[in-house]
């Protein structure tokens, strides 16, 4: 682990061209030290998922680089996990042997990589499911399968794609509350990115405003210094919260209404 | 019910004209003399050399196509540069007719088993090459990330997401190479062999033997219908993970 000044994550003047011509980032810029909860807030379209698969190493940008611990990503980036928006578990295999597909593919045997996944599965609530294949889960427990999946592999940096967008609203409470325990004792970096704003203040140490696209660019980052651990039931009630939603949100409007003018 | 009485019925019909004389019996024969032929065959046991012969033909092209297609498949959808390079003349390959091939291959692998595995191996890869390389291509890439960034290498990649993925398509597409193995294999017997289905049929046909004939074509029929089912039951198991939707086609 690196030492808690040295930012795990910084994204280095981000410019991100599709096809030549559609430029979904300009001069994008920003950084998460290590440890933090650092949710990321767009208008729909902005590039979030852009800026997202960029730093995981998915997407290389046209121009800026991404730093990891200091050094520059080339590649996949190893030190970090994945959630993705839609379900990505693999739908041939069954919960346990999804959970454990990221010990496997590092090389441990099956039968001991089986065995952690199973410890996992209890962890998050799927006891007795292991041996199921995922259609024949919930949308909520296909998301904590996914969510051990990610942690199972101990990484450094977990990046969420608006993870919880296609759940019901209590489900989604549930499962934020389950990502903020299974940080709370892993202590990894995490960024995510949402464009609920409710969402973002709710989890986040720093909430980053993404300007509408094209061409979107980190326009502002707010300190979010609610007390932890947080009841997210009762968080909304919160005037802090409240006062810091207010001015945020003040930010996010204008480009939420850019990005309905430029429809 | 209604499946059973339909075949009753078209058999019933069929031996009924041809003992009404509206049928003539030297072009058409009876169902009844092809039963008797068959039971003949069977208590002999002269059929099963025969048919050994022409299922491991069959057998051989299916497996040899089945491999290079899979392989060639997954090689064009990963290197698209090779694909495109390659593109026209796979189209003109396929574009052949392959019964043309038949008199081809009987010189270049003469007249025992080869030249019919050369032929049902022509058809079976085209069937099988294509639908991997749709497999392939249209791999969800959620899947591919997902697996890239758990830490997946090339190889693990193949074999954890997209060989599975492909599975579906290329399940498809064995139910159809198992015939038309079948089928290749047949003509290139009829072509030229001296022993197998086909040449069975070939000889029966030289002498004017249609009961022989129709004999042949339900052996054929029963084998292919049986490799069939074994193939539905390996599909239902390798595809366990699929949620199951009630097919209304065939049952």
């Amino acid at each position: 682990m690196a030492s808690p000044s040295q930012p795990a994550i910084e994204l280095r003047g981000i410019t991100h061209t599709f096809g030549g011509s559609f430029t979904a980032l300009k001069e994008a810029g920003l950084e998460a030290t290590a440890g933090s909860f650092v949710s990321v807030v767009g208008p729909s379209g902005c590039g979030k998922s852009t800026l997202l698969n960029i730093a995981a190493g998915l997407l290389s940008p046209s121009q800026g680089e991404v730093r990891v611990f200091g050094q520059r990503l080339e590649g996949i980036n190893r030190r970090a996990a994945y959630m993705f928006q839609q379900d990505a578990l693999l739908p041939w295999k069954t919960v346990r042997e999804n959970v454990a597909l990221g010990l496997v593919f590092r090389g441990k045997e099956m039968p001991v990589a089986l065995r952690e996944a199973d410890g996992w599965l209890t962890r998050v609530g799927l006891d007795g499911f292991g041996n199921s294949f995922p259609y024949q889960l919930s949308g909520g427990m296909r998301k904590r399968a996914a969510m051990a999946q990610c942690w199972i592999t101990a990484p450094d940096i977990v990046l969420m794609d608006e993870p919880f967008a296609a759940l019901d609203v209590h489900t989604r409470m549930r499962m934020q509350q389950e990502v903020l325990e299974l940080w709370g004792n892993a202590g990894q970096t995490v960024l995510f990115i949402t464009h609920e704003l409710e969402e973002a203040i709710a989890l986040a140490d720093v909430v980053a405003v993404l300007s509408a696209g094209p061409e979107s660019r980190i326009i502002a980052e707010h300190r979010v210094d609610l007390e932890r651990p947080r009841n997210l039931v009762d968080i909304r009630l919160d005037p802090r919260y409240q006062e810091l939603y207010r001015k945020i949100w003040g930010d996010l409007r204008e480009e939420v209404l850019k990005s309905f003018a430029g429809r | 019910m209604w499946q059973l009485a339909v075949g009753v019925a078209a058999l019933g019909a069929w031996e009924g004209g041809v003992r009404a004389g509206l049928l003539d019996q030297f072009f058409f024969s009876r169902p009844s003399d092809i039963g008797a032929r068959l039971g003949e065959w069977l208590r002999s046991g002269s059929i099963w050399a025969h048919l050994g012969t022409t299922l491991a033909e069959a057998a051989l092209a299916f497996l040899i196509g089945v491999a290079l297609g899979v392989a060639m498949g997954f090689a064009l959808a990963r290197m698209p540069r090779l694909a495109a390079v390659l593109d026209p003349y796979i189209r003109i390959a396929n574009a052949l007719p392959r019964v043309v091939l038949a008199p081809i291959f009987l010189l270049w692998f003469g007249l025992g088993i080869w030249s019919k595995v050369a032929l049902g191996v022509t058809v079976v890869f085209f069937i099988v090459f294509f639908n991997t390389w749709q497999g392939v291509r249209e791999v969800d890439p959620v899947l591919v990330n997902n697996a890239r960034m758990l830490g997946a290498s090339e190889r693990q990649l193949t074999r954890h997401v997209l060989l599975p993925s492909a599975l579906s398509w290329i399940f498809s597409s064995l139910h159809i190479s198992i015939g038309f193995a079948m089928i290749a294999v047949v003509v290139g017997e009829y072509l030229g062999a001296s022993r197998g289905v086909g040449y069975l049929i070939a000889q029966a046909e030289g002498v004017f033997d249609t009961t022989g004939v129709f004999a042949g074509m339900a052996v054929l029929a029963a084998v292919v219908l049986a490799v069939g089912a074994g193939v539905n039951r390996l599909e239902l198991w390798l595809l366990r993970w699929k949620p199951r939707v009630p097919d209304s086609t065939y049952q």
